[in-house]
Order: C-alpha cells, then sequence, then structure tokens
C-alpha cells in the first residue's frame, strides 16, 4: 500500500475517532441524566427509564442508524450524516452507560449509605463526596468496555453514508481490489484505538487503587 | 436523656420489637444483650432511624424524633433536612467499619463536621486530627481505610461518629469483626470515653466488657426487654430463664 492510501485510511480513522468521543461524551451526560431517572421516586419516571433502555438496547445499531438518518429529513431537520451519526451513536451508548450507572449505584454496599446518611451529610454532599466517587469505581471497566465497543460501533455509520475508517477502506478496496490488506490495516488502527483506550481506563483504575481502593492490579 | 416508649417495628408479618420502653439517663452506658434476631440491633438502628418503626416514640432530650404526629392522626416521617439535624446528634459505629474506602483516616473523620455542620475546613481537618490521635492514630492521618487493620478502622469509624460531637453513641457489635487480638484496642476506645458526659448503647456479645462498661444491661428476647438492671444483676441473679439459659450458653 503506498503511503497517501495510509494516509487516508489514518483520516477515516480520525473521523472514526473523533465520532467515538463526542459519542461517549454526550453519551456519559445523557446516561448520567437517564440513571438519575431510573431511581426517580416516581413510578413513571422509571417506566419512561426502562422504555428507553429496552427500545435502544433491543434495536441493531444499524436498523437504528437508518431510521433516524432518514427520519430527520421527514422532520425536516437536515442534519448531514454525521450530526445524524453522532446522534444515533449518542442514543446508543447513552443506553449503555445508563445501565452501566444504575448497576453501579446498585453495587455501592448499602453500608456505605448508611454510614453517610447516619452523618446527616445534605444530599449534595452525599453525592458528591460518597456516591459519586464510588459509582466512578464500580463504573470504569464496564465503562471503558462500552467505549471501546463505541469505536467498533461506529463503522456501522458508514452505512448512512458518514466518511470515516470503513467507509474509506471500502472505497479504497474499490479503487485497488487490495482486500485482504485494506481490511488488515483497517482492523488494526480499529485495535489501536481500542487498545489506546483500554490502556487509559486502566491507568485510571491504577490511578483509583492507590486512592485506597483495593483490588488486583490486571 | 433518651426516653423509648411502646417502640414497635415489623418486617412483613414478623414481629421484631414488641412494645420497647425504656429510658437511657444522662452519660448512661446501656448494654443490649440478646440471642441474634432478639431485635437488639434492631432497636439501636430504630434510634437513629437507620430503620423506620411501626409505632411508638423516641425523645432525645425531650424532643420527639423522626416522626410528627399528622392532621389525620397518622403520624408523618419529619421532613429529610430536620432528620438530617436529628441524625447529627448522634454517632453510630458499625460491625463492619464502614469506613469510606476512598477517603484518608482524616478525611473520614473530617467529612461529617465539614458537610453535614459546616463547619471550615480548617477546623473540620484540626478536629479530624484530634480525633484521630485520641484513638491513637496520628501516625495513620493519611492512610486509606484498605491498608488499616480492622482494629485500626474500627478506631477511624469512632472517631468519625465522635466528630459529629453527639449527644448518643450507638455501638453494634463493634469488636465481633475483629480478630481477638485486636478487640483489645477497640474496647480501650470506649473505655476512655467512660469520662466523658456521653450517652452510650451498646450491642454486644462481649459479656465481660458490658459488665466492665455498663451501668444497665438490657436482656432483650423475642422483641421485648425480657429483663434489665445493673450488670450484677443481670449476670449473676438473671430471673428470667431463658436468659439464664442464654448465660450458660454465652459463657
Amino acid at each position: 500500500m503506498d503511503t497517501p492510501t495510509f494516509l487516508l485510511l489514518l483520516k477515516g480513522a480520525g473521523v472514526s475517532l473523533l465520532l467515538a468521543l463526542a459519542a461517549i461524551a454526550c453519551g456519559t451526560l445523557l446516561a448520567t441524566a437517564l440513571a438519575a431517572l431510573a431511581f426517580s421516586r416516581l413510578a413513571l419516571v422509571r417506566t419512561f427509564y426502562r422504555l428507553y433502555i429496552y427500545l435502544i438496547r433491543g434495536t441493531p445499531l444499524l436498523v437504528l442508524a437508518l431510521l433516524i438518518f432518514y427520519a430527520l429529513p421527514a422532520l425536516d431537520l437536515r442534519t448531514g450524516p454525521y450530526l445524524a451519526g453522532a446522534l444515533v451513536l449518542t442514543l446508543y451508548v447513552g443506553a449503555l452507560f445508563a445501565e452501566v450507572f444504575r448497576g453501579a449505584v446498585l453495587a455501592i454496599p448499602r453500608p456505605q449509605w448508611e454510614s453517610a446518611r447516619s452523618l446527616g451529610l445534605p444530599p449534595l454532599a452525599m453525592l458528591r463526596k460518597v456516591i459519586g466517587p464510588l459509582v466512578v469505581r464500580y463504573a470504569l471497566p464496564p465503562y471503558v468496555n462500552v467505549c471501546v465497543m463505541t469505536v467498533k460501533a461506529s463503522s456501522v455509520l458508514s452505512i448512512i453514508s458518514v466518511w470515516e475508517l470503513t467507509f474509506a477502506a471500502r472505497e479504497i478496496i474499490e479503487r485497488t481490489l487490495a482486500v485482504f490488506t485494506v481490511l488488515g490495516i483497517a482492523a488494526g488502527i480499529y485495535f489501536v484505538i481500542c487498545f489506546g483506550l483500554d490502556r487509559v481506563g486502566r491507568r485510571v483504575e491504577h490511578h483509583l487503587m492507590l486512592k485506597g481502593f483495593v483490588g488486583e492490579h490486571v | 436523656m433518651i426516653e423509648i416508649r411502646g417502640l414497635r417495628k415489623a418486617f412483613g408479618s414478623l414481629a421484631v420489637l414488641r412494645d420497647i420502653d425504656v429510658d437511657i439517663a444522662d452519660g448512661e452506658v446501656m448494654a443490649l444483650i440478646g440471642r441474634s434476631g432478639c431485635g437488639k440491633t434492631t432497636l439501636l438502628r430504630c434510634i437513629n432511624f437507620l430503620e423506620e418503626y411501626d409505632a411508638g416514640e423516641i425523645r432525645l432530650d425531650g424532643q420527639p424524633l423522626w416522626y410528627r404526629p399528622g392532621a389525620d392522626s397518622r403520624r408523618r416521617r419529619v421532613p429529610d433536612q430536620e432528620a438530617r439535624r436529628m441524625r447529627q446528634q448522634m454517632g453510630i459505629v458499625f460491625q463492619q467499619y464502614n469506613l469510606f474506602p476512598h477517603m484518608t483516616a482524616l478525611e473520614n473523620v473530617s467529612l461529617g463536621p465539614r458537610f453535614s455542620q459546616k463547619v471550615a475546613a480548617a477546623e473540620a481537618e484540626d478536629l479530624g486530627r484530634s480525633l484521630l490521635a485520641r484513638v491513637g492514630l496520628s501516625d495513620k492521618v493519611d492512610a486509606y481505610p484498605a491498608h488499616l487493620s480492622g482494629g485500626q478502622q474500627q478506631r477511624v469509624a469512632i472517631a468519625r461518629a465522635l466528630a459529629m460531637r453527639p449527644k448518643v453513641l450507638l455501638l453494634d457489635e463493634i469488636t465481633s469483626a475483629l480478630d481477638p487480638e485486636l478487640v483489645g484496642e477497640v474496647e480501650d476506645v470506649i473505655r476512655s470515653l467512660l469520662s466523658e458526659p456521653i450517652m452510650m448503647v451498646l450491642v454486644t456479645h462481649a459479656l465481660g466488657f458490658a459488665r466492665e462498661v455498663a451501668h444497665r444491661i438490657a436482656y432483650i428476647a423475642d422483641g421485648r426487654i425480657a429483663e434489665i438492671g445493673t450488670p450484677a444483676e443481670i449476670l449473676e441473679q438473671p430471673s428470667d430463664p431463658t436468659l439464664k439459659d442464654f448465660l450458660r450458653r454465652i459463657r
């Protein structure tokens, strides 16, 4: 493979990474709000949460992407594929992150809540000082898992003409017919990105462990 | 003082507390003993409302805690903010220490004063340091719970409870989870508190320790205070047959 072709793949990888990072950032915000709904006192709000999760989790990302890509213009929203793609990915990983956060809250041992309550901590201080940090710790491994998945899931967006790594690879294959070389390199690039994300996750985990959390360094 | 009147609590159809009446005087140390499942820990947890109760009244220095009579003769829980203020008058120490794992010993102890009582950061820290010194852990101020022994963690937990300057200290089997050689250091901390004007209610299986520190012992059986009296009365001249049996078994 010549250098310009490789650079083209790298450019596609940049778009993939950017899309994934945008979805991870927005999805995390969305998931935080969603997870709060999951613990609402109002049954109706909790039902809304469950419906959202069932709906998103029970639909293939590919179908969801097509659906939103065609639905947005019908609603007179001309966003173009990139914004639509980022939106789909955000809605999708938002649901997954929300379940990660919900699980982390449920994993907090009851005695931790009781200790915080027995000190008479106001809700905000309790969230900021006790529950929040514990949620981060419990959520981290599955959170990184979803992040890695997000990078790979972004390849689906090529179907709605988002020009990213997979799209670029297919373009080059059509031109050069070097199927295995191009796909092999694309896969390698995906691997490197995911591996990098994983390393970041482990670094954060290790850092938290130094801050008093027990656990094995894997 | 604490006045408990007609306290009742059931978990579903299982009555755990049936009509508990007891007073704890200022500065008094009261031990609660009884078989496991008799309701002693539930009683302790009702006092600071970690457990809701179905009927009855708890007063602290005359002030009714946790519930208010409602307009329609049904009682209502006090608003959360008020419950928090009430809780700050009590400290509780748990069997499993339950320190916050992501905070140093000092942060654990200063948290309550800093955020519940809105004490200035520097002041809360000073208080934390002096309390940790008091439980003999001056050198462990910056240690995380994971790096402390069980006995040290429990001493931090006691300091954390004391940091709120509570009127009452509730101790729930605080030495039960400890290795035998670590029990003494925790008991020593409790002994050192006996000169303070603080009420203590301790749930315990350590009868020797209860005898030494408690002014009175209440034997709880089947959700009731079956017998109450001085340690000598309860441990040497028990009249309740189930208490006699209990003492025989535990010795």
